[in-house]
């Protein structure tokens, strides 16, 4: 009640609804609207509506809120953020609440043997991350390694899933990797096994065509094609099955040209790319293939491509006047494009407007390049980026400021990525894996 | 006149007399014989009977005649405008005494005496008439004139002393026109005089005299204003009129400081030292002092003699005296309008600003970079013997030699089909296979970095052991030994020549060698000068040799110097081709710059004077419009050097950013700056042993 007291002190009030989406009736509070003073920030109003909670349910733990007037999240007292937004004072204001991201750090991080560079955790049950020492790993449950997926002669920069539900079975995985020794490898693997120890196991396939460092991949909605882009300039398309036999023709003929090279490799398979697409002139940094027609890519050149797959064509041209690192396709039905590259300012362009390449969106509390950036799989508005400042910050597309930074790691953040929708997984030049916990997203 | 009038008539009358009528001589005679009885007895009539009317006839007769005549003539009453019988004039009477008439009237004719009454008759007269005594003889005119009841009322007031009109009050209440007491404003209510509004006859004789004046010529107007002879003491000399005067060197003697509050005799308190102040004083240094310290006196009497005066006054003499006054010439110009114009610096991105990624790894100073040509490896060679190759994107160390010695030079191989990596260090020069690149590329290169001993013998018997080549058993490579320290290595962009420079080697310190044909050739025997660095032109076959103060230019094909550039440096030490072959930039260790032109003069178009201490390294971008120098003050500068296919355009330079960030370590500071080949950025290499990459 010391809420009407100190309104008592003189100063302008608000009349406020607070209102919620949340399901849990333990969460809900009266419809009934309060006078609230003006000069309350987030805390404050956190404050009213735990106490509201309280009253309406004694055994109520007191939780920190998020609150959103008119979609905007509030970062300021009220009294200036409705100054800011030009909202009237005089009508009751209506706020909705949600729970705020309170990330919870995990104490003993994934260790690694050298710089993590890629993380791909879409599927709830493990964690795929690519090393520096050449090795992809799998970390099940986000805390073991459980298989070591080796056979790449150096830097493993890139690491997808690509069949999150699993394609033969229930825990059958394809994955795919991308290395600076330009191969992509494919691997299967079977989540249900369980090992004491790590468990090293080979590429079933191994697609070499790329002429220098694969950079980065991406697999299509349906699973069964994926596409790199690389230092080469170039994108390629791979099939995930190819026809076998296609497939060991090309491996003959390799395996004698490097035959000082080739070790016990007789039972992998070797893929050709089935189309490249042409058109950027530097590094491809960063591919992503949202819809099964249509892949967008990031260049080093400062433009963002997006190419139509029936016929390997160019269909956009974005110049953003940056050299790009990472790109990721999410958003509002999935069609805002976020991307980072050679400063700190992460960028969001909304490509279904037309006549403009203005970004919708600039979120610049980085200090540093920005390595990654990924949408949340669920959410339109939230989204993470990392930095080489290293920290991990998480966006929400209604405030300028970041909802959360996570500052784990003490050296460049390289990859990082959503996991089970309330976690992130982020590895780093620290060579350490963290999972930040407790970011619910409503 | 008046005395010559009456001689004419005179002289007439006289003659007239004279000469036509003696008989009238005789009548005049007689007359005043008459006349004269005639006056005692009316003397003795008046003395009888009317006092007042003899004395009058008295007083006539007292006077001269000539003083009633004259009493006629100036009278201006029109009552005595009566002319006079007689016209004789202004003659004595006694002319006419003995004469029968007393003269001649207006006509001309005779007036004739008229008979003179004996006494008894005028007695008779006098009874019988009461008005007799009115009667007054006028000899004049010689007749008898009754004066009337007015003229005696005259005659008598006039005897009394009186007015001779009774109406006049001689005491008449005096009537006071003006107000005499003092007031406040002196006005006066009398009407102005008409003398006021009329020009007096003077003036009038002034003008006409000034007017003769003007037509004759006499009076000029704008005469020359002649300048007087004397200046005011206290203006200030230093206006140009004085200049004038004085001659142009003249400069005035700078005024002495004027007084102020503190030399007053009795100044404000706070003007006034405190004894603690005035104990300050005393330690420190006697040019420090104040020279004059104010004191208080209670009067101007109780104030001592100026013990400074003649020392102040002396030492001012000297300062006139001794301190040459020299004039400081000024240019009265804003100095903006002399900056050039240059475009804005916004529109010039992008160029590098801020550094993002620095790769740290090295123990020692960072002498040498080089970038990749894909600009995804830089490779850095350092004086802790390491030689490293970066990932750019991430800064992460990919690779390292351990060379043992001092690296001096790093060059990548600009053929991307050969990713070969030259290292300059000690006597040697290495070919290091990086490893990178596919399966094909490596065994071509391996094959390519493949030295036979026998072959290696046989070059150093051709080149009297200048160069011999060696496999390098450690990182399988070549290495190319000198017969003295090498400095730089530089490739030709095909990427199968290389030229080393040995700055000690005379006659065979700019070598050039075939990679490919494993061979050593040395074209610069007569080459004058120490080489500093040498630079090949990446479409022609032109090479620039840049020796300590010239940069020369050498056309491969016809073994000849094109060219030879003068720096105008102390000492060169570096020097960066522009990518059209056609620019040249050169650093020297003064801090200067020198941006050349070889289409344009052998000497610099513009010298760039920025840095304070020896400038380490130039360069120029690929393909931006881009170049850098940096230097051992810890900084580097981006400049925009845009360089236009139009000829008859000077190429444009534009300052752009100044980029700190490294620290001094032994005096040294930014000993290298590369430019990525493909993006605007800029990397540099510290004497701090850190490498940094500044982002746009």
């Amino acid at each position: 009640m010391d809420v009407e007291g100190s309104a008592s002190d003189g100063s302008r009030q608000v009349r406020v609804r607070f209102v919620t989406k949340l399901r849990a009736p333990s969460l809900r509070v009266a419809a009934a609207s309060i006078a609230v003073p003006s000069y309350l920030t987030r805390m404050g109003l956190s404050e009213i509506v735990n106490l509201l909670l309280e009253n309406a349910n004694p055994e109520h733990q007191n939780q920190p809120f998020d609150f959103l007037v008119d979609g905007e999240l509030v970062r300021m007292p009220l009294d200036q953020f409705l100054l800011a937004k030009g909202i009237s004072a005089e009508k009751v204001l209506e706020i909705e609440y949600v729970k705020a991201i309170v990330p919870k750090k995990q104490e003993d991080p994934c260790i690694h043997d050298d710089w993590v560079s890629a993380v791909d955790s879409s599927n709830g049950s493990f964690i795929l991350t690519g090393s520096y020492d050449g090795f992809a790993r799998v970390w099940t449950g986000g805390a073991v390694c459980t298989h070591i997926l080796a056979g790449h002669n150096d830097v493993v920069t890139s690491a997808r899933v690509i069949n999150r539900k699993g394609h033969e079975g229930e825990n059958n995985f394809y994955l795919a990797t991308g290395s600076k020794d330009r191969s992509l490898r494919l691997w299967k693997f079977d989540a249900a096994e369980h090992v004491d120890h790590p468990l090293r196991i080979g590429a079933y396939k191994i697609l070499p065509g790329h002429t220098s460092s694969v950079q980065s991949i991406a697999s299509d909605p349906s699973s069964e094609m994926i596409c790199s882009g690389s230092w080469d300039c170039s994108i390629k398309l791979w099939e995930v099955n190819g026809s076998e036999a296609a497939g060991d023709t090309v491996s003959i003929k390799k395996r004698k040209l490097n035959s000082t090279s080739s070790e016990s490799e007789e039972s992998q398979l070797e893929g050709a790319a089935t189309s490249t697409l042409l058109g950027h002139t530097q590094c491809v940094s960063s591919v992503a293939w949202p819809h099964p027609q249509i892949i967008f890519s990031a260049s080093w050149d400062h433009s963002i491509r997006q190419w139509d797959v029936q016929t390997g064509k160019e269909i956009r041209n974005m110049v953003c006047g940056k050299a790009l690192n990472c790109l990721d396709i999410g958003g509002e039905s999935s069609a805002l494009i976020a991307a980072g590259g050679s400063d700190p300012i992460l960028r969001i362009w909304d490509p279904r407007q037309p006549g403009t390449l203005a970004p919708v969106f600039q979120f610049s509390s980085h200090s540093s390049w920005i390595s990654a950036c990924k949408w949340h799989p669920r959410s339109w508005f939230h989204l993470l980026s990392t930095s080489f400042d290293g920290k991990v910050m998480l966006w929400d597309l209604r405030t300028a400021w970041p909802l959360a930074k996570i500052d784990s790691h003490n050296d460049k953040v390289l990859c990082a990525d959503w996991w089970k929708d309330d976690s992130v997984a982020s590895g780093g030049a620290d060579s350490k894996l963290y999972i930040t916990s407790g970011i619910e997203i409503h | 006149m008046k005395k010559e009038i009456p001689a004419e008539p005179l002289s007439d009358e006289s003659k007239r007399s004279d000469s036509t009528d003696p008989s009238e001589d005789e009548e005049l005679s007689s007359y005043y014989g008459e006349d004269g009885e005639e006056n005692g007895e009316s003397g003795g009539e008046s003395d009888s009977s009317e006092d007042e009317v003899s004395s009058l006839d008295d007083a006539e007769d007292r006077g001269t005649n000539g003083d009633v005549i004259k009493s006629v003539e100036e009278s201006d009453s029109s009552e005595d405008e009566v002319a006079p019988r007689n016209t004789i004039g202004e003659v004595p009477l006694e002319w006419y005494r003995d004469e029968e008439h007393v003269g001649y009237d207006v006509s001309g004719k005779k007036i004739k005496k008229q008979a003179r009454k004996d006494k008894i008759e005028s007695f008779l007269a006098g009874a019988d008439n009461v008005k007799n005594w009115r009667k007054v003889y006028d000899e004049y005119n010689d007749e008898e004139v009754e004066l009337t009841k007015e003229e005696i009322k005259v005659i008598s007031r006039l005897l009394r002393g009186k007015t001779p009109h009774a109406g006049v009050d001689p005491y008449a209440p005096y009537v006071d026109w003006f107000v005499w007491e003092d007031k406040a404003h002196p006005l006066s209510s009398a009407p102005e005089p008409k003398r006021r509004f009329i020009r007096s006859k003077w003036e009038d004789k002034k003008v006409v005299r000034l007017v003769r004046a003007i037509r004759k010529g006499w009076i000029k107007f704008d005469k020359p204003k002649e300048e007087s002879q004397f200046h005011l003491l206290w203006t200030d000399d230093s206006n140009a009129a004085d200049n004038k005067r004085h001659g142009v060197n003249y400069i005035a003697a700078p005024k002495p400081k004027l007084p102020g509050h503190e030399e007053s005799y009795n100044p404000s308190i706070e003007y006034v030292p405190t004894e603690e102040e005035k104990n300050a004083y005393q330690l420190m240094y006697e040019e420090d002092r104040p020279k004059f310290i104010p004191r208080r006196f209670e009067s101007l009497r109780s104030v001592p003699a100026y013990d400074m005066a003649v020392k102040e006054v002396f030492d001012r003499c000297l300062d006139l005296y001794l301190c040459p006054r020299s004039r400081k010439k000024r240019l009265n110009i804003d100095p903006e309008s002399l900056k050039p114009k240059l475009p804005s610096r916004k529109d010039l991105r992008p160029y590098p600003t801020t550094c993002y990624l620095e790769y740290r790894g090295h123990t020692g100073p960072v002498k040498s970079l080089s970038v990749e040509i894909s600009g995804q490896w830089l490779a850095s060679g350092s004086t802790d013997g390491t030689v490293r190759v970066w990932e750019v994107e991430t800064g992460r160390c990919l690779k390292v030699w351990d060379v043992g010695e001092s690296v001096q030079h790093v060059a990548w191989n600009p053929s991307q089909e050969r990713p070969i990596l030259a290292v300059a260090l000690g006597h040697d020069v290495l070919l290091l296979n990086t490893g990178l690149g596919d399966a094909e590329v490596q065994m071509r290169i391996k094959e390519l970095l493949h030295v036979e001993e026998s072959k290696s013998s046989e070059d150093t018997g051709d080149h009297g052991s200048a160069v011999r080549w060696f496999r390098h058993d450690k990182y399988d490579g070549i290495v190319l030994k000198h017969f003295k320290s090498v400095s730089t290595v530089e490739w030709h962009s095909k990427g199968d020549y290389f030229a080393t420079v040995v700055p000690t080697g005379e006659s065979r310190s700019v070598l050039v060698h075939h990679l490919s044909e494993k061979q050593t050739k040395n074209p610069f025997r007569k080459l004058q000068g120490i080489p500093v660095s040498v630079a090949f032109h990446q479409k022609k076959k032109i090479f620039f040799v840049a020796t300590k103060k010239f940069v020369r230019v050498y056309d491969l094909e016809s073994q000849r110097m094109i060219k030879k550039l003068e720096t105008g440096c102390r000492e060169v030490s570096s020097i960066s081709l522009h990518s059209t072959g056609d620019h040249v930039i050169v650093g020297s260790r003064e801090g200067k710059m020198c941006w050349f032109d070889l289409d344009y003069s052998s000497k610099p178009y513009k010298t760039l004077k920025i840095h304070q201490k020896d400038i380490t390294s130039v360069s120029f971008h690929r393909t931006y419009p881009l170049f850098a120098s940096c230097s051992d003050d810890c900084t580097a500068y981006v400049f925009h050097g845009m360089v236009y296919s139009d000829l008859n355009q000077d190429p444009l330079i534009v300052p752009l950013e100044i980029l700190h960030g490294h620290t001094r370590s032994d005096g040294r500071g930014v000993l290298c700056c590369k430019f990525h080949p493909r993006q605007p950025w800029l990397f540099t290499a510290g004497a701090d042993s850190v490498i940094k990459l500044y982002c746009d």
